[in-house]
């Protein structure tokens, strides 16, 4: 164990509050939330991949960097279209 | 020393993360949220990455790390206002 893994341990907590509003809250806050639960997510793959010692696992983080913003702006796309 | 300034960078970074998601929880109004959101990828991602920098020197998994903060920094704000217009367009 070292302070890479206890940190994306402990940031995984993050998902809880993002899935509360997720699940709780309009369709706009849940996307709100999603897009949060992106970049935390980012960070916890870099956490673990500095904690793993493996350089090759650092492209999860990059790609999902860049996947999850996609995903944020083409639902945002959608809400907008569908709340006219 | 350098253990410690990575111990301090990790826990920055952790620590400013999980304070948007609770950022996320307090407040109600989309629009306060994305505030939160957002600052989610300013700060926090930008420790992460100096924590890898600072552990791995001149190497492939720092570059890996700074270009994935540079996207969450660069990209999210994007993202950020097309939330806000469809939510402005909903209300």
């Amino acid at each position: 164990m070292n302070v890479w893994l206890i940190g994306a341990t402990v940031l995984m907590g993050g998902f809880l509050p993002c899935l509360l509003v997720a699940a709780r809250a309009t369709a706009l806050d849940a996307l709100v939330a999603l897009q949060l639960a992106g970049s935390t997510a980012t960070l916890v793959l870099l956490l673990l991949s500095e904690g793993f010692h493996r350089p090759s696992y650092f492209a999860a983080p990059l790609v999902l960097s860049v996947l999850s913003f996609v995903g944020t702006l083409v639902i945002a796309r959608f809400l907008a279209r569908s709340s006219r | 020393m350098r253990s410690l300034a990575l111990d301090v960078l990790v826990a920055l970074g952790v620590a400013g993360e999980l304070l948007c998601c609770l950022g996320l929880v307090v407040f109600r109004n989309v629009f306060d949220r994305l505030h939160y959101a957002m600052a989610a990828t300013t700060l926090p991602p930008i420790f992460v990455a100096a924590a890898v920098v600072v552990a791995e020197g001149r190497s492939s998994s720092s570059a890996n790390a700074i270009a994935a903060a540079a996207f969450l920094f660069l990209l999210n704000p994007v993202a950020a206002i097309a939330v806000a217009r469809a939510a402005r367009a909903a209300e």
